[in-house]
C-alpha cells in the first residue's frame, strides 16, 4: 500500500518563495489576499554576530489521524488510501471548523468574491464553488506518477516526495533513520509532513 | 523547531459566540419550560414563552451561522439526519440535528396551549395555521403522548446545550478549548441562563401571584448554577497556569483583561449571585432585583462564549 509523506529539509531552504509561486498557479490559490496552500514564513533567528534568518516551509500534513475530518459535518474532508487528505469543494459548506481544528494553520477560505476575482485573474478557474481549501499533495500531478508542484520546483532540494511504505525510498529511509521529524506529534495528529532540523548544524 | 510563534484566531470570533449563546439558552429555556410543565404542573404561558421564544433563540442562532457560511448552498448536506451515519464523530452534524429536531418537537408541544390562547387563534396568519388539519392533528396527538413530545424536545435541548462545549473540544490545538471542562461549563452556563432568563420573563410578561414558588425554586437552581460555574471556572484557572504554553497564554489573555474580570466574573456572576442568594434566604420586596440580577446572567452568558472564543491561543513551531 502507498503511503505518501513528505520530507522538509530546513537547511536547505533558501526562502525563495518558488514552491509559493509554483503551487499558486498549479492549484489557482487566492494569492491577492496573501492565501497559499503552502507558505514560506520566515524569522531572525539569535542575536549580534549569531544572527540568522530561518525559513520554514509549512502545508497541510495529510495527518493520519486528521482533526480536520473528523470535525468536518458534511463529509467534504477525506481521506484516500494513500493517505492524502482532500476536499470535495461540492459538499463544503465553508462553516471553518476545519481549520479551527488544523493545528498546522493549513486551510484558508475561499469566498464567492474569490471565485469571481480568480476566473478574471487565471483566466478559467478549476473551482466553481467558494469554501475551504488546503494542500492535496497536488494529487492530480501524483495520479499522473508526478511529483508535487513545490516539490518539482524547490531549487535547493529541500522538498522530497515519497512513498513511506516503499523502504529504497530515499523518504522513507529519512523518516526511519530518525532524522527528520514531524511537527507537534503530540496532538495524535500522526502528521506526515517530516522536517529535517536545522538548529544542531548551525549550533 | 523550537521558535514557537504563539497566536489567537479570527475564523471563529463574535458570531459563533452568538451562536453558541443563543444555542445553548434556547435549548435550556425550552428544556426546563416543558420539564416544569410535565413534572411541577402545568404552565400555558411559561411553555408557550419557552418554546415560542427559544425556537426564535435557535433561529438566530441558526441564521447567525448559516449567514457566516462560505457555501451557503451546500448547508443541505448537514440538514440530511444520515449525515450522522457518514460523520459521527463531527458534533456541528449533530447540533445541527438536536437544533432542528428540537425546534420541531418544540413547537409541537406547544400547539395545545397556543390552540387555547385567543391571542394565537385570532392572528391572522397563525390562527388560520393553528385550526389547519395537520395541526389539529399533532396537537391531538401531542396531548396523548404528551411526556414523550416533551422528553423528545428535552433531549434534544440537552444535546445542543452539550454540544456548544463539545464543539470547542474537538479542536485539539488550543488547551483552553481541548479540555473535557469545556462541555461542563458550557452545559452549566446555559441552564442558567435559560433560568435567569425565564425569571425576567415570569418577573415582567407572566406575572403571576401563583409562581412564587416557582420563581423561588428558579431563583434556587440558578444560585447553584452560578455557584457550580464559578467553580468550574477557578478550576480551568488552575488547569491554563501550568501545563501547556496555549493555556498559559489563554490564562495570560483572560485574568488579565478587566472584561473578563469585572465584566464576566463580577457582574455576570458574583453580582447576580449575591443578588439571588438574597432572593432566595430573605426575598426581595420588588421584582426588579431578580430582573436585574437575570439580565446580569444572560449578559455574562455571552461574554463567556466571546471571551473563550477570543481568548483561544494557537502554537505554531515557525
Amino acid at each position: 500500500m502507498t503511503h505518501y509523506a513528505m520530507v522538509i529539509d530546513l537547511n536547505t531552504c533558501v526562502g525563495c518563495n518558488a514552491c509559493m509561486a509554483a503551487c499558486a498557479m498549479e492549484n489557482q490559490t487566492p494569492v491577492w489576499k496573501n492565501k497559499w496552500r503552502t507558505y514560506v514564513p520566515e524569522k531572525e533567528i539569535g542575536t549580534n554576530e549569531m544572527v540568522r534568518r530561518r525559513f520554514f516551509p509549512h502545508l497541510c500534513n495529510h495527518c493520519d489521524n486528521p482533526p480536520c475530518l473528523t470535525v468536518c459535518p458534511t463529509g467534504a474532508t477525506s481521506k484516500r488510501a494513500d493517505g492524502i487528505v482532500m476536499i470535495n469543494p461540492d459538499y463544503c459548506m465553508g462553516c471553518r471548523a476545519c481549520a479551527m481544528a488544523c493545528p498546522y494553520d493549513a486551510r484558508y477560505e475561499v469566498t464567492y468574491s474569490d471565485i469571481r476575482e480568480g476566473k478574471e485573474f487565471y483566466g478559467e478557474l478549476q473551482r466553481t464553488s467558494s469554501g475551504m481549501d488546503k494542500c492535496s499533495f497536488c494529487a492530480h500531478r501524483v495520479d499522473k506518477g508526478m511529483k508535487p508542484a513545490c516539490v518539482e520546483t524547490c531549487v535547493g532540494s529541500a522538498r522530497l516526495f515519497g512513498d513511506l511504505d516503499n523502504p529504497s525510498d530515499p523518504v522513507a529511509q529519512i523518516v526511519m533513520s530518525g532524522a527528520a521529524q514531524p511537527l507537534m506529534a503530540h496532538f495524535g495528529t500522526r502528521p506526515n509532513v517530516y522536517y529535517i532540523e536545522d538548529m544542531k548544524r548551525k549550533g | 523547531m523550537d521558535t514557537m510563534t504563539y497566536t489567537t484566531q479570527s475564523l471563529w470570533t463574535w458570531w459563533i459566540a452568538m451562536y453558541l449563546f443563543f444555542g445553548g439558552l434556547g435549548a435550556a429555556t425550552l428544556s426546563i419550560s416543558f420539564l416544569t410543565d410535565m413534572y411541577c404542573r402545568p404552565h400555558p404561558k411559561l411553555v408557550m414563552w419557552g418554546a415560542l421564544s427559544g425556537v426564535a433563540m435557535l433561529g438566530i442562532s441558526s441564521a447567525v451561522l448559516f449567514g457566516h457560511l462560505l457555501h451557503h448552498t451546500a448547508v443541505i448536506h448537514v440538514l440530511n439526519p444520515l449525515v450522522l451515519i457518514q460523520q459521527p464523530s463531527a458534533w456541528i452534524a449533530w447540533g445541527t440535528q438536536f437544533i432542528l429536531w428540537m425546534m420541531v418537537w418544540g413547537t409541537i408541544y406547544a400547539f395545545p396551549y397556543m390552540r387555547e390562547t385567543p391571542v394565537f387563534m385570532n392572528m391572522p396568519l397563525v390562527g388560520a395555521m393553528l385550526r389547519s388539519k395537520i395541526v389539529v392533528w399533532l396537537s391531538d396527538t401531542c396531548m396523548k403522548y404528551r411526556r414523550i413530545v416533551g422528553w423528545f424536545a428535552t433531549i434534544n435541548g440537552i444535546g445542543t446545550a452539550v454540544y456548544t462545549g463539545l464543539l470547542l473540544q474537538s479542536f485539539p490545538a488550543v488547551a483552553l478549548w481541548h479540555n473535557p471542562g469545556v462541555p461542563l461549563l458550557f452545559t452549566v452556563s446555559a441552564f442558567s441562563t435559560a433560568f435567569a432568563y425565564l425569571l425576567v420573563i415570569m418577573n415582567t410578561f407572566i406575572r403571576d401571584e401563583f409562581d412564587q414558588d416557582l420563581r423561588h425554586r428558579f431563583e434556587l437552581f440558578d444560585v447553584i448554577l452560578i455557584a457550580a460555574e464559578l467553580v468550574i471556572l477557578f478550576s480551568f484557572f488552575n488547569y491554563t497556569l501550568s501545563g501547556s504554553e496555549s493555556g498559559y497564554r489563554s490564562a495570560q489573555l483572560l485574568w488579565h483583561d478587566m472584561g473578563w474580570l469585572i465584566g464576566f466574573i463580577g457582574f455576570g456572576l458574583l453580582v447576580p449571585f449575591l443578588l439571588e442568594l438574597k432572593g432566595v434566604i430573605k426575598g426581595w420586596s420588588g421584582r426588579y432585583p431578580s430582573v436585574a440580577a437575570g439580565l446580569l446572567v444572560l449578559m455574562g452568558g455571552y461574554m463567556l462564549r466571546h471571551y473563550f472564543m477570543y481568548a483561544g491561543t494557537y502554537s505554531y513551531p515557525w
